[in-house]
């Protein structure tokens, strides 16, 4: 409470003097950003104590997975995430049109990512590898749909942001940066996902 | 000093985008189907991953400008689960 009654206070000073360091966005959303990392930190430390029990059925799993739908949607995800930053920045300046923008391109970006990753489940599963199939196929689900459920929560936000743009009464630019910074963590928890299952040896 | 704004954010981009895409290139040239662990391979895939998650952090989370104790705690998780990945990694 102390610490609340600090922060409101830091950030009426910060609001008088812009020259001072600022939270972009809402404390609340850092804090989940940090137990949402945190809790996926936990997963990935298991997943690799598991591959290290039993490195050749992971490997011979891994070697299922087509490296260029890890690394395409990466590359998806890396684009959003630019969007939505310069959303921000935009909305800042006070550009709203320019912001409106990249929200919906980050959007655009968003679907792209979860059509493609629904195909590549498609694709595994037409192979034959499905949850249960082995360790591996089942951290690979586990993963990868724990992290589209967490795009499906990002779109919540991104729609947060595009009503607080188009709302000029409305228009809170801690809300709009808290709604970029969720965005953003849906697009590092991916790298490192992206990084354990496709890459890591 | 809006446009340096963009343009810095542009130019991270282009930096994630190329570790990605070396990341790939490597992986589509790298013929060893042994299925052993390579620490090399496995550590440095971590270590890279790690330092684009700092960037898009401080860049497009736009740390760089927060107050110190955000820098610190970002960075304070990096550290102990890079500990913990590589413990891990190692102890097994």
């Amino acid at each position: 409470m102390n610490n609340t009654a600090r922060y409101e206070d830091f950030k009426s000073r910060s609001e008088l003097d812009s020259g001072e360091a600022k939270y972009p966005g809402q404390a609340a959303m850092w804090a989940l950003v940090m137990i949402e990392a945190m809790t996926f930190s936990a997963y990935f430390v298991v997943y690799t104590i598991y591959y290290k029990l039993n490195p050749e059925a992971f490997l011979r799993s891994q070697a299922e997975l087509s490296l260029g739908f890890g690394v395409f949607n990466t590359v998806i995800l890396l684009t959003s995430s630019l969007s939505i930053a310069l959303c921000v920045f935009h909305s800042r300046e006070g550009n709203i049109r320019t912001a409106l923008r990249y929200c919906l391109l980050t959007v655009a970006g968003g679907l792209l990512f979860s059509a493609l990753k629904i195909y590549e489940w498609s694709v595994e599963i037409g192979k034959g590898f499905t949850f249960s199939s082995d360790e591996f196929f089942s951290y690979y689900y586990f993963f990868t749909g724990m992290h589209l459920l967490h795009v499906l929560v990002g779109f919540i936000a991104l729609g947060v942001v595009y009503y607080q743009l188009i709302n000029p009464s409305r228009r809170d630019q801690e809300i709009i940066e808290s709604g970029a910074t969720f965005w953003h963590m849906v697009d590092f928890l991916w790298v490192i996902i992206f990084a354990l299952l496709y890459v890591m040896r | 000093m809006n446009i340096s704004t963009q343009s810095r954010l542009l130019f991270f981009w282009g930096v994630l985008t190329a570790i990605t895409l070396i990341a790939w290139w490597i992986g589509t040239h790298h013929s060893d189907t042994s299925l052993h662990p390579e620490a090399a391979v496995g550590l440095s895939a971590m270590a890279i991953t790690l330092i684009k998650v700092r960037v898009i952090i401080r860049e497009f989370m736009d740390v760089r400008n927060a107050p110190s104790k955000l820098k610190y705690i970002t960075d304070a998780w990096l550290v102990i689960f890079i500990i913990c990945i590589s413990i891990a990694y190692f102890a097994i």
